[in-house]
Parts: structure tokens; sequence; C-alpha cells
């Protein structure tokens, strides 16, 4: 009897021993980042999928569970996911509230562009207060997110702290040496106008000397209208023009109505770590942008 | 000359310093603030404001309110953290009842969403969560007016009541499952009242208001529990199944003269699915019975409504809803609706829409159409619903 209960012992101390950290991420990105920095001894889910705008996430009953389960969460922030809010209030799940042990809001830290200033109303589009939230676009903010995630870990788990800090040492490194090869690929269109759908790109352009002169939406989330599509014409035909970037669940009427007319190359890409099924992590996510825009 | 050089040497690293402010200026160097702390810089609650306009036609050439374009309800709410975990939330509104603008609270309540141990709570005068739609406020619904179940056995605005309810979140199924119960005061809506000429036991005439009783309206009034169980299941493959039981207990807005007291049991069903980043299919059913129990005997209602509804993309919303409800009083009547709903939206909070139903009331056939307009400003938030 004694060796039975032993066993049970054993059985709930090790279990206990090596439950792994459940993280859940408002993104397949932060997913992707989390599993470097984290390693074996995390878990990770997504509430959004990869090929999801997520200003559009619908919160739903189901993705509270995730959440109520979780002992950290990661936020995008600057008010792109804002959903993710009501789920964390639904689950009341002390640990993961705002401001708390296993709360982080990735953007900490980032330099934002786009923040509006004066007065902010409809009329400016669906402008976010806080500034483009696009961040993660660009590979070196990258950095920045696992900087906030290790953060985050070391706080929930401080005697691992020495592996989660050499996962993100190993992750910043590989930006690193990715990076060179992405500038590389990219000369070729530095300096140079491109064309994108939304402002998901401005993060990814200023990374690699990319103008956007104009965008598809004639303000942010705002479908074009004809006067709009003339314009953007008029603009790639005087500024030469050769590619527009589109996020791949954007649709693609007025982008084929405009290339039809002018000859420019439409580029559909995924936005996010899952949107195609090549594309399985945060390196892949860049490998995958920058073959196809700079593919002759 | 050296002063000089010194002056410009300091106003130029002045600059620097000013510049490199202005740099630092645009990194994030906190948490993105939620809903609700919107006004943190100068400790203001989020204060926001919906309109709603309605235009309406109907064939009945006796309606009155036909081919009238009308704004039907503002509106204001101030929402903020009074404490962590602690919101409030206060929505006023001005709307269009019985011909008249009347100033209303339709929400005042303090959300505590965390009480621990799963459980969270609200007290003020607060929406009950009766079934899918009565907690919902009228620019959050995927229709224009409110299934004729709810009009008929719940009264013709949202159901609110000032009282406090407690919710749990039940952690042993490994899916989202919540209890609540509530208990509330609700007010009998105002009624219109007449004056009237009477003689008085002097023999002299005095003029007295009388109430103007309004058979078609009915709700539950004075002391009123209620109950809900809702549950979800992720269905896999981007489909959610959510099932919901409601019920409630009190006494007829009229009590004094009817003597009725009151049961109400609604079940609901309501399948999602997201095809794809903006499509979704909602399939949504609601069913509702009335128990009113007066003097001389019991009355049995039932009524439910269906509804359909595919958003295409981003910006446009197609469904159908059918209708069927019985009266509430004695002489029972039995009414049909569809009606066909097309949604463009602009933005989160503002949208147009057109309805076009058609109505069967025991036999006799109405066609309406709808126009309505709903827009917004300000930073404006709802719990998860």
């Amino acid at each position: 009897m004694k060796k039975f209960f032993l066993f049970v012992g054993l059985f709930f101390a090790s279990s206990f021993l090596n439950a792994k950290i459940n993280i859940v991420t408002a993104s397949m990105d932060l997913k992707s980042i989390a599993e470097f920095v984290g390693g074996d001894k995390v878990s990770v889910e997504s509430i959004s999928e990869g090929a999801q705008d997520l200003h559009f996430v619908e919160p739903r009953p189901s993705m509270v569970m995730k959440i109520k389960k979780a002992d950290m969460v990661l936020k995008i922030g600057l008010d792109l996911d804002m959903w993710m809010d009501s789920l964390i209030s639904a689950s009341r799940n002390k640990k993961v509230g705002y401001g708390e042990v296993g709360f982080v809001d990735c953007s900490k830290g980032i330099e934002r562009l786009e923040v509006p200033q004066g007065k902010i109303d409809g009329s400016m589009g669906d402008i976010h207060l806080y500034g483009n939230p696009h961040y993660w676009l660009d590979p070196l903010n990258g950095k920045i997110i696992a900087k906030n995630i290790l953060d985050g870990l070391i706080r929930i788990s401080p005697e691992n702290k020495d592996y989660f800090k050499k996962n993100y040492d190993d992750f910043c490194k590989k930006i690193d040496e990715k990076m060179k090869i992405w500038q590389a690929q990219m000369e070729k269109l530095s300096g140079k106008s491109i064309i994108t759908y939304h402002r998901s790109w401005s993060y990814f352009a200023k990374r690699f000397n990319l103008k956007v002169p104009i965008e598809i939406e004639p303000k942010p989330g705002i479908p074009p209208n004809p006067s709009h599509i003339l314009k953007i014409i008029d603009t790639i035909k005087k500024e030469n023009i050769k590619i527009i970037l589109v996020d791949n669940f954007y649709p693609l009427k007025a982008v084929n109505k405009i290339a039809s007319d002018t000859g420019v190359k439409v580029v559909v890409v995924p936005s996010n770590v899952g949107g195609e099924k090549d594309v399985k992590d945060y390196f892949e996510l860049f490998d995958y942008i920058i073959s196809k825009l700079t593919k002759e | 000359m050296k002063k000089i050089l010194v002056l410009v040497l300091l106003m130029i690293a002045s600059l620097n310093i000013l510049n490199a402010q202005n740099d630092q200026t645009n990194i994030m160097t906190d948490s993105t603030p939620l809903p609700g702390m919107r006004g943190k810089p100068i400790n203001l609650p989020d204060v926001s404001a919906i309109g709603n306009i309605v235009g309406y036609t109907s064939d009945n050439k006796k309606d009155k309110n036909r081919n009238d374009l009308l704004l039907n309800e503002v509106e204001t709410a101030f929402q903020g953290y009074v404490y962590p975990d602690v919101r409030a939330d206060i929505i006023l509104a001005i709307h269009k009842h019985d011909e008249e603008y009347e100033s209303e609270i339709c929400e005042a309540k303090i959300n505590f969403q965390n009480l621990g141990y799963g459980f969270s709570g609200e007290a003020g005068k607060i929406h009950i969560d009766f079934g899918k739609v009565n907690k919902l406020h009228t620019h959050h619904l995927p229709f224009t007016d409110r299934p004729l179940v709810l009009n008929k056995f719940l009264g013709e605005h949202e159901l609110a009541g000032q009282g406090a309810t407690l919710k749990y979140l039940i952690p042993i199924f490994p899916f989202y499952s919540q209890i609540q119960a509530g208990f509330w005061k609700i007010n009998a809506h105002h009624h219109a009242h007449t004056e009237t000429k009477v003689r008085d036991i002097d023999g002299s005439t005095v003029t007295v208001e009388a109430l103007i009783h309004d058979d078609t309206a009915f709700s539950p009034a004075d002391k009123v529990y209620n109950f809900r169980w809702n549950s979800s299941f992720n269905l896999g493959n981007k489909k959610e199944l959510e099932i919901g039981f409601s019920g409630l207990k009190g006494r007829g807005a009229h009590y004094e003269e009817h003597k009725d007291n009151v049961e109400v049991a609604g079940a609901d069903i309501t399948f999602k699915w997201f095809p794809s980043s903006y499509e979704k299919w909602t399939f949504q059913n609601e069913w509702i019975h009335l128990k009113r129990e007066v003097p001389v005997g019991k009355l049995n209602r039932d009524g439910f409504y269906s509804f359909i509804n595919y958003r295409a993309n981003k910006y446009w919303d197609y469904g159908l809803r059918f209708d069927y409800s019985e009266n509430a009083f004695p002489k029972i009547s039995y009414e049909r609706a569809l009606s066909a709903i097309i949604t463009k939206h602009l933005t989160e909070t503002t949208y147009w829409r057109f309805t076009a139903k058609h109505r069967n009331i025991d036999g006799k056939k109405v066609t309406e159409g709808w126009f309505q307009l709903s827009f917004g400003i300000g930073p404006h938030s709802h719990e998860l619903e």
C-alpha cells in the first residue's frame, strides 16, 4: 500500500516538475517567437490563425478557456488586438490580467511609426491611437518582442532564467545573421517605391528602405473608390512603380484592376506566420515575403 | 567671442537633447492601455456616443409612424476602471417611446471582473442576461428590430433591472461553461396618461389622470430572479456551437391590476462558422416560453426566432430572420414575420442597414421596410457577448 502511495506521489510530483508554462498569444508571430525563447519549457497556443486579419478577430467563448488555463498571455498591443482584453477579462485568470506577472504586451519598447498627432476621429479612417501596430514586420523588432517574452518568462520561472536567456541570445543571433541575407536580397529594391494595400508594411518598408507613396486604401480600413484608384494609377505611372504588396486576406478586385491597367506586379504574401503552409516560423515569414518580392 | 561660442555650443547641445527627447516619444514605454483607460493621461473615462436613425415605411395606411425617418435613440457611454479588475460603465440613452423622447439610464453598473475562484459579478442597473439578445444594446444587434418573442414576453426595450448578478466560470469542463444568477427590482415602463373629468363626492367636477391601458405591452417587473447557463463548444475547423438556457421569475408590469405572477424559460442554440478571414455564417435560434398566472387561470405562451446570417466580407452582411410569437394576454393572438436584412459596415460602430419585413398578424398581412443608420463616435466597448 505504501508503495502505491509513493508511486502516486512521485507521479504527481514529476508531472508538476515537468509542467510546461502555458502561453497563449494573440498572433502566430508571437507564438513562433515565444517557442524560440521558451524552448521545450513552454507550450504555446495562438488565438488567431495565420491568414487572418488581426483587426477582425471575433472573440468567442471557446477562446476564453485557452486563456483560463494560461500562465502567460502575449498581446500585440497598440490597439490591434483589443479583442484579447475581453477574453482575458472573461477568463477571470488573475495571473494574466493587465499588469500582472503573466501579462506581456509585446509592443513595449517598440519605436512606433505613424503615431497620430492632434485630434483623432473617424475622418482619418480606422486609425490606431498609439501608432501603427504592424511592428512585427520589421525583423529587428522581433528582437524587442523576444526581449519582452524573455522578461515575462523570467518573471514566471526565474529558475530557468539561464535557459531562456540562451534561447533569446540564439534567436537574436539568428535574426542578425538572417538580416544580412535579407538585406542583400532586398538591395535591388532599396530606395524604390512600392504600393501596399493597407499600412501593414510601414515597418518592413522602413527597415528595407522602400518608399510607400500611396496605399490601395485611401485611409486605413476604408475601401478604395474609383477616384482613388485613378490616383493610384497616376502615381504608378509618375513614379514608375513596379510592385503592389498585398496581405493575403485582402480582396484583390481593385488591385487586379490597377494591375491590368498599368502592368504592375501584384505580390500577395502572408503578413503572419502560418499565413501560408510554407511559413512555419518567424524566419520563414521573411524568407517567403522577400523571395516573393525579389522574384523576377 | 568665447562667450558666443559657448552659447552657440550650448544651444546646439540643447537642441540635440530636445531632438533626442522627440525621438524617444514614439517608443512605447508601457503596455497599451485597455479599453476604459483611454483617458488615462488626464484621468477621464472613455466617453462615446452612438446614434441610431431609423426610417420606417409600411403598406398599412393606418400606421401613424409610416414614412417617418427619425432619430430613434442616442446612447452615451462613460466607461472606465475604478479599481484593478473593477470597471464601471454608465450608459445613458435618449430614446423614442410612445411618440416622445425619454431620457433613461440604460445601464449603470459596476463590474467586478475577477472575484477569485472563477467568480465575477455585476451590480447596478443592468440589461438582464436572458438568452442571446436581451443583453445587447440596440446598435449591437444584427437586425433593426428586436425579435417578436422578446418584445412580447420581455417588453419593447431591453429588460433591465436594478440589482446584482453573480457569474461562475465552471473550471472542471474542457469547454466554456458559465452559470449565473441574479436578483432585480424592475420598474414598469411608464405608460401614457390622459385627463378626464369626473364628479366628486360633493357634486363638483374635478379633473383626474387616467391610465391608458396598452394591451399590446407586457413585461416582467417588480422583484425578478433570473439564472442563465451557457456553454460553448469548439467544433474544430473554425466552427463553434453555443448553447444556453435561461429562466426568470417575477411579476407582471401591472401587478396591482392584473395580479399576475410570471415565469419565463428560454433556450438558445447558435452555430458559427468562419470559413475565411472575413466570411462568417451564423445560425442563431432562440425559443422562449412564458407562463403567466392570473387570478382566472394560467396562460402558457410560446415564441421563437431563427436567424441565419452570412458575412460575405469586411463590409457586407446578409441575413434572414423568421419570427413566431403568441401574445402574453388572455385572448391569444399569433404573429409570424419574415425579415430580409442587408447591412453595410463602415466601421465597427457605424453601419447602415435595410430590412424588408412581411408580417402575418392573425391572418392580417403587413409589409414593412426599415432603413437604419447607426453611427458611433469615441471609444466604445462592451464585454464579451
